[in-house]
């Protein structure tokens, strides 16, 4: 880690040539990956990110230098970089002093994935592959994978700030294809935690995720293709939530609300959902995938609420967004690693539960489509226009599930699903992902209990 | 490239490679680069964001017990190097595949290929901002409906670099010039997005003029688009779209995914996978291609290949230990951890210019981008459901902008169902490239 001497320098160089602000972001990370395929380890590496990005504030404009040369001389010639494209020259040369600030971990790790032993990591990726072998003779090919990874931070700035984190992910991915002969369908589960090996004792059983994965692709394999059309949509709690992250909660990150490219930029406190929705972004549930202690700008994280009985309360908002927006941050500035400048990101993102009855729901639809599993999908926040895949699909004729479709997907607007949602559920689950946006590829949840969209565009042959 | 640094990273690799062979893991081989990035990014007339990198990363593998492991780092310390020894060690304990990769010596030969420019590596900080601020005032003062969004201009430059215990020692460097332009446009309800991108090596591959004229038309062109009735259509993809397309399902065409039971294409070498209009090349000795380079991953030399030839399947993407499984020779086309990659994939243009393809479709649809490719396209069974927009075509010629329907099918089938092949290949920003392509039928669903 670097010394709280070396940062002040680093940082008062930074500023020696004017700018109102200046960063250091410092990452030591350490991170493990194997996969099974075939039923053998096939790849297995260790691999250490190392690297540290300086950023100074010229006006309201961002200037981000990173480099891989940690060492003082490699920092001071990266502050020098940064230093030299500041254009705004009031207020040059100042000293920096920086105070420690520690905080009480919300998120403790038990057992560090690097220090077990390499053959019990091994032992979760078979117990996962037999697990989805044994589900179905169709099931031809399997890989699992095991991530883990330790990202050591140090976050510095101008204003004081000294401070630090260690996080601790680690995640199973499970991937089926089912066949016969001609044709290939493929099932996945990827369940994951900010914590160490002990998320195979207390919250994931490998066993269990390798049949959910064969399971899907079985049943797909069965499938015919969805009739094309709009109708009444249920969507399963847990992963279902990747739709109201990606037709809504993009919209409602700073990155695309500050710009005014956002279709909710400027209704803070309209009604922007149906009433039964309420959803909310935090990152202080303990261990969870998209949790943290602090953000990557050092503040700490929040519990915040977006949509409250269908009005928007709250933008998720990073410090330089926050600046140009006049309003506070609320510790979701994220970022991939060093290489990236942070900006406003999600957490884990869910809509609440709500009272509705799961049952009634598809009772009471009339024919429209259960899907059980959504799989990823990606929106354009300046129309709101998005797109999910759904992984696994029912065919629901006169309020009751009649046969397993595939080849749907779901195609509207974020601003017109929220407010077609009829029915929210009792029970809310979440799911993981790692979600992609300016400042990379950064951990998240999805969440939300069933529920229940009066029409929506469905995708299919 | 900075000299000292580069100087450094050749030390340090010597050192690992040396650390390697005393602690009995031999041989043992080293994979680096240096990459080095500068961009910039303005919007409404100011400057936003100024971006400059250098990156550094090593991969160490080696022989140990007999398996060959592998470990990474982008820190040149003591730390690291016991890192990357005991990495190796206990990644090669842990690996059971019976197939092996492989350390060799050098090729006998290697092909030069250009894709660096010294001319591109003087150009200026000042210079690249001067230019997005160009991009940006002529958005800013091309049509009243238009509001900009992001102007960017972007600088890449790598030096790649191989060396094992075996007398190998590769070095490739490489540069580009990127500028994209997003925009909005606005009339009364409607609105529209606009993209467009240029890149190349050297700044008159990137005038200002082209990067906003075409953002200011994609957006004006889409502007009050309409809906689409569901069912099955002709159409054309544009060139864009389907290199989108093509590079989404690249991975069929990777022997490794053959192998293991992830590509439908295992086995059918020698047979017709598509339509006689098409060939696909795969060419990494292609001047100044973005994916160009004299030897791959593992250091053999690579060559050009038609993967496909006249829609017959002649060789699926290799490296030396699917080759081997396959009884076959590399193609030159490893990847890094035991993967395959294509360097430079290509349909090969045919004569018709995109106008000649949507009079001979007559009635039908111009498919103009496919969006939501990681999520709604499985390379594994080929079928894809894609969120798309593109134009109406009726005698030829383009009658409105329609968006919000998917386009759904099967890439398998697609390639056989492909009618004709435009002259208008298009690398955009890719190294995965494709000119437009008329397609018998595809599936809309729309209202």
């Amino acid at each position: 880690m670097l010394s709280s001497d070396l940062c002040s320098r680093v940082l008062s160089r930074a500023l020696r040539g004017g700018g109102t602000f200046a960063e250091i972001f410092y990452e030591d990370t350490r991170s493990f990956g194997m996969t099974l395929r075939s039923g053998k380890i096939e790849n297995a590496a260790v691999s250490r990110p190392r690297g540290a990005g300086i950023r100074i504030y010229d006006g309201l404009r961002s200037i981000y230098v990173y480099t891989c040369d940690v060492t003082q001389q490699g920092l001071l010639r990266a502050a020098d970089r940064a230093a030299a494209a500041v254009t705004d020259t009031r207020g040059t040369g100042r000293d920096v002093i920086l105070h420690e600030k520690t905080f009480t971990d919300m998120h403790p790790v038990k057992a560090p994935v690097l220090g077990v032993d390499a053959q019990r990591r091994a032992d979760v990726l078979r117990a996962a592959d037999s697990a989805a072998r044994a589900v179905s003779g169709r099931i031809t090919q399997v890989s699992c994978g095991l991530l883990a990874r330790e990202q050591h931070v140090l976050i510095a700035n101008s204003e004081g700030l000294y401070t630090g984190d260690t996080r601790t992910y680690t995640r199973l991915t499970c991937a089926a294809i089912a066949s016969d002969g001609a044709e290939n369908q493929t099932g996945t589960d990827s369940p994951g935690a900010l914590m160490g090996f002990e998320l195979f004792e207390s919250r994931v059983d490998p066993e269990k995720s390798g049949q959910k994965a064969a399971k899907t692709a079985v049943t797909m394999l069965d499938a015919p293709y969805v009739q094309a059309g709009d109708m009444p949509v249920v969507i399963a709690g847990g992963f279902g939530g990747v739709i109201f992250h990606e037709a809504c909660g993009h919209s409602l990150e700073a990155t695309s609300v500050e710009p005014g490219m956002s279709e909710f930029a400027g209704k803070l406190g309209e009604q922007i959902a149906a009433p039964c929705v309420t959803a909310i972004d935090d990152g202080t549930m303990p261990n969870e995938w998209g949790s943290e202690n602090i953000d990557d700008e050092g503040t700490p994280t929040t519990r915040l609420v977006l949509i409250e009985n269908g009005i928007l309360k709250n933008y998720m908002i990073d410090r330089l967004n926050g600046l140009k927006m006049g309003m506070a941050p609320t510790g979701s500035g994220r970022r991939e690693s060093y290489a990236y400048a942070p900006t406003s990101r999600m957490r884990n993102t869910f809509i609440a539960a709500g009272h509705d009855d799961e049952d009634e729901m598809i009772r009471t639809m009339g024919d429209g489509l259960y899907a059980a599993q959504m799989g990823g999908g990606s929106v354009n926040p300046a129309t709101g226009e998005f797109n999910f895949a759904v992984q696994e699909g029912y065919l629901v004729k006169d309020g009751r599930i009649v046969s397993p479709v595939r080849g749907a997907s779901l195609i509207g607007r974020g601003s017109e699903i929220l407010m077609r949602i009829d029915r929210v559920g009792r029970e809310m689950t979440m799911g993981q992902g790692m979600c992609g946006s300016r400042s990379g590829s950064v951990p998240t949840n999805v969440g939300q209990p069933t529920i229940r969209v009066s029409r929506l565009t469905v995708g299919g042959k | 490239m900075e000299k000292s640094f580069e100087n450094q990273m050749n030390a340090f690799a010597d050192r690992a490679l040396a650390a390697a062979q005393a602690a009995g893991i031999s041989p043992a081989e080293a994979t680096y680069s240096l990459s080095e990035s500068f961009s910039v990014r303005v919007r409404a007339q100011k400057l936003e964001d100024y971006k400059v990198s250098d990156r550094f990363q090593l991969t160490l593998r080696g022989c140990w017990h007999g398996r060959i492991g592998t470990a990474k780092t982008q820190a040149m310390d003591e730390e690291s190097l016991d890192l990357l020894i005991q990495g190796v060690k206990e990644s090669a304990e842990l690996i059971e595949t019976d197939e092996q990769d492989e350390i060799l010596p050098p090729d006998a030969h290697y092909d030069a290929v250009c894709n660096y420019s010294d001319a591109l590596d003087a150009v200026t900080a000042e210079d690249k901002i001067a230019l997005a601020m160009r991009i940006d005032d002529r958005l800013c003062a091309a049509d009243a409906r238009i509001t900009p969004d992001d102007t960017v201009v972007s600088t890449a430059g790598e030096v790649f670099c191989l060396r094992n215990t075996l007398g190998l020692h590769l070095s490739h460097s490489s540069n580009m010039i990127y500028a994209y332009a997003s925009c909005l446009a606005r009339e009364g309800e409607a609105a529209s997005t606009g993209f467009k991108l240029l890149w190349g090596y050297a700044m008159e591959d990137v005038s200002p003029f082209d990067v906003a004229d075409g953002c200011v038309k994609d957006a004006l062109d889409k502007l009050g688009a309409g809906r689409l009735p569901s069912g099955a259509r002709r159409v054309v993809i544009r060139n864009n779209a389907m290199a989108d397309l093509l590079s989404t399902f690249s991975g069929v065409f990777s022997a490794d995914n053959a192998q293991k039971g992830l590509s439908l294409l295992a086995g059918k070498e020698g047979t017709a996978i598509a339509s006689p209009a098409v060939t696909l090349v795969d060419d990494p000795l292609m001047p100044w291609g973005m994916g160009s380079c004299p030897f791959d991953r593992e250091g053999a030399a690579t060559m050009s290949k038609n993967v496909i030839d006249g829609g017959v399947l002649r060789t699926l993407l290799h490296n030396r230990k699917t080759a081997k499984k396959a009884g076959v020779q590399t193609t030159g086309n490893a990847a890094g951890a035991g993967t395959v990659a294509p360097s430079n994939l290509y349909i090969a243009p045919g004569q018709a210019p995109l106008d000649d393809l949507l009079a001979r479709m007559g009635d039908g649809l111009l498919i103009t981008e496919v969006s939501g490719l990681h999520a709604g396209a499985n390379p594994i069974s080929g079928d894809f459901s894609l969120l798309s927009r593109g134009f109406e075509i009726a005698n030829g010629q383009i009658q409105r902008a329609v968006e919000q329907f998917t386009v759904a099918g099967n890439f398998f089938t697609l390639l056989q169902e492909i009618e004709g092949v435009g002259s208008d290949l298009l690398f955009e920003g890719s190294p995965i490239g494709s000119p437009s392509v008329a397609v018998k039928a595809m599936s809309i669903a729309g209202e």
